[in-house]
């Protein structure tokens, strides 16, 4: 038999993996596995003493939810109908039905499992049943028991040891909630690494506004990591790698570097003008969603909110906040924001946040979404308008808040938005309540129509906001949340481009401000030719606007305005992409390698004023 | 132990909401309460039973009680059915 000894303490070998960068920085440190995750549930060993309390636990979870349905209940009662409200009180009756909660007793007593794992698996089963049914409304039942299984997980969830956590580390996990990412912040995480989510989900976008570095969409990663591995995190490319060897390490720890100063920066830039080279002004506001983020809008030096996404408050909440609630919210934003102005974008809710299960539309995308809810369910739009209008009492005289029309795709629905809004306005008249009716009108320039027919709408409208994201979706028919068609989704697209160009001009000729709050809005490398192709104000998630001030700072307009008319003549994505990297490169070396277009040696930026000189312009 | 047969009646059948108004009607009797539907019986006080019914317009069901005021819980349910649960029919 030969004996061949193994060598001792094999180096685990590097591994590189790509997701999607949702929020800037680079990050190196060793993992720390966060084995909960929000909605998962493993079995556990337990003594005695920890059955009763596993207990309570389940007990006080499916309190919690009992009133959080009854809550949703009464709101969808009102605003939805009997139908849509049965569910809920239905979800509610499961709660306490014996099949579930004396099965779930049972598993924890007889089996020693934990809480979360019995209700996993007792509604599972059920669900299972239910999904083999050859009736389809059968088989949809099966979504409720989910919508339970999550509820009491979640609520089992809370009061977790988050605070176990130790400082420095990087969090390795399937999911987090805001929540979760909001404590991790406190505690002094490095970076977050998630196998779910995508830009817009809530955590990033906490993870965004927080300034914690965070990669997601890893499909699995979590699983190849052991705690103390070290990570880096590339909140900008979306790389993660495992285990770096000694020149990878390196290079990312310069990077790492280089980032913190440019953050340090931070103090300094926000004090300084945000304008070009030769002096003309680009705004620079932020995307806002939550509280939280209200103290940034100083601490990074952004001119105002330029896009407050307000259904964001209803979706975390669970449901519809009344006029009231929503009237404290903006009022804290105005006076936050003060003395620039908030832009509230009224609720960009889709149906599928609106409408029962059972009233499902095959194509939420095309549907029910944005005004078109709000025009149909005035009892939704009115409490709002409201709210912002009596909150803009509250704004300082020069900066009334303005408000946004989200999905608007034609003239007639602005023109039905004027009539309720002078409704309201003769309403809060009548009522005597303190309020502010001269407030900008503006719309989001997302559906291509709008952009088609800038010049009409520029006519009608005080500013225009361009929703770039979805603007490129409706544009080149991509869904980007779809796996298969996701690398179709190019906001560069000079087609894209070009509907930006067209609805700038149209805009530029009647005096009309555009700006731009889609994700394109945050990438310091489209930031040149954003401020070229004529933009006033680009608003992004107040993490970045440092980074965009310091491009911002580093051209000149003609020279923007020329990478603009460039760009526009390009064939494809990759060529305009290629062409603003080049840019960059040119003008702000820092940031181009930080952003990965590495040319220590200033190669790369010679070949590009070469190129760039030989380029004939038309 | 008395039973009753019912017809449903309402358009849309045993959906969600009249699964929920039969849970909540029968809690508020003490007798047992079971329904049948082609040779197959869920417990009617069990959400998570009734919603495994798949009962649509026109079918026939049966109901059975067990208990102390179950002539009163058959009456009861039996006046839902015929109600349509308060939906089109």
């Amino acid at each position: 038999m030969n004996d061949t000894p193994t060598p001792p303490d094999a180096v685990r070998p590097e591994i590189r993996v790509e997701g999607i960068g949702v929020a800037p920085g680079v990050a190196v440190g060793p993992a720390y596995l966060f084995a909960a995750g929000a909605y998962q549930a493993r079995p556990e060993d337990m003594s005695a003493d920890d059955v009763e309390a596993e207990l309570e636990r389940f007990e006080r979870a499916v309190a919690r939810s009992e009133r959080e349905l009854k809550k949703i209940a009464v709101v969808a009662h009102q605003k939805l109908g009997d139908n849509s409200a049965g569910i809920f009180d239905a979800q509610k009756l499961v709660l306490r039905d014996s099949q579930f909660y004396d099965a779930v007793v049972e598993r924890v007593r007889e089996h020693g499992s934990g809480a979360g794992w019995a209700v996993q698996t007792v509604l599972a089963e059920h669900r299972r049943r239910l999904e083999a049914s050859p009736n389809a409304a059968l088989r949809e039942r099966a979504a409720d028991f989910l919508d339970v299984q999550n509820r009491v997980l979640r609520n089992l969830q809370q009061g977790r040891a988050v605070s176990r956590i130790d400082p420095n580390r990087v969090v390795v996990a399937e999911n987090l909630t805001a929540a979760d990412i909001l404590l991790f912040s406190r505690r002094g995480v490095l970076g977050v690494v998630l196998d779910f989510g995508g830009p817009t989900s809530h955590v990033s976008i906490m993870a965004r506004a927080l300034g914690v570095p965070a990669v997601v969409s890893l499909h699995g990663l979590a699983e190849h990591v052991q705690p103390d591995d070290v990570l880096v995190v590339d909140g900008f490319s979306g790389t993660v790698i495992v285990n770096p060897d000694a020149e990878t390490l390196e290079r990312a720890e310069r990077k790492a570097a280089r980032f913190d100063a440019i953050a340090a920066d931070r103090d300094s830039l926000r004090d300084s003008p945000s304008e070009t080279g030769d002096g003309h002004r680009v705004g620079l506001q932020a995307n806002v969603e939550f509280r939280e983020e209200f103290p940034l809008l100083h601490e990074y030096g952004a001119e105002g909110v330029g896009l407050f996404r307000t259904e964001m408050l209803f979706l975390t909440q669970g449901r519809a906040l009344d006029e009231d609630q929503q009237y404290e919210v903006y009022r804290d934003a105005v006076v936050a924001a003060a003395p620039h102005a908030v832009t509230f974008r009224l609720l960009d809710l889709g149906g599928d946040k609106v409408l029962p299960m059972s009233r499902r539309e095959s194509n939420p995308f095309l549907g029910w979404r944005g005004l078109r809810i709000l025009l149909d369910k005035p009892d939704l739009l009115r409490p709002q308008l409201r709210a912002v209008l009596r909150a803009a009492a509250a704004a300082p005289h020069d900066a009334p808040p303005k408000v946004l029309l989200p999905m608007v795709s034609g003239i007639e629905q602005v023109r039905a938005f004027r009539r309720t809004f002078q409704a309201v306005c003769a309403d809060l008249e009548a009522e005597g309540l303190p309020h502010r009716a001269e407030v900008p009108l503006g719309i989001m320039v997302e559906v291509p129509s709008v952009a088609l027919q800038a010049d009409l709408f520029a006519r009608n409208v005080d500013f225009f906001s361009i929703g770039t994201n979805d603007l490129t979706q409706f544009t080149l028919a991509v869904d980007r949340g779809n796996d298969l068609v996701a690398g179709l989704y190019r906001e560069l697209h000079p087609a894209v481009l070009g509907l930006v160009a067209e609805t700038v001009r149209a805009a530029k000729a009647v005096g009309v401000p555009v700006s731009v709050c889609g994700e394109v809005a945050a990438d310091p490398r489209v930031t040149p030719l954003l401020v070229g192709l004529g933009v006033d104000t680009l608003s992004a998630s107040p993490a970045y606007l440092t980074l965009v001030k310091r491009v911002v700072r580093a051209f000149t307009m003609d020279e923007a305005e020329d990478l603009a008319r460039r760009a526009l003549r390009q064939p494809d994505a990759d060529a305009v992409r290629r062409l603003l990297e080049y840019f960059l490169a040119c003008h702000n070396r820092d940031l181009a390698e930080l952003l990965g277009l590495d040319e220590p040696d200033g190669g790369l930026a010679r070949r590009i004023a070469d190129r760039m000189a030989d380029e004939p312009v038309d | 132990m008395i039973t009753r047969q019912v017809t449903v009646r309402n358009k849309a059948g045993v959906h969600t909401r009249p699964a929920s108004m039969i849970v909540r009607e029968a809690a508020r009797f003490d007798a047992e309460f079971f329904i049948r539907k082609d040779g197959y019986e869920i417990n009617g006080k069990s959400i998570i039973g009734v919603m495994t019914l798949a009962a649509e317009q026109g079918a026939t069901l049966d109901l059975l009680f067990e208990g102390e005021d179950e002539e009163a819980a058959a009456d009861a349910l039996e006046a839902l059915f015929e109600r349509g649960f308060g939906e089109p029919i």
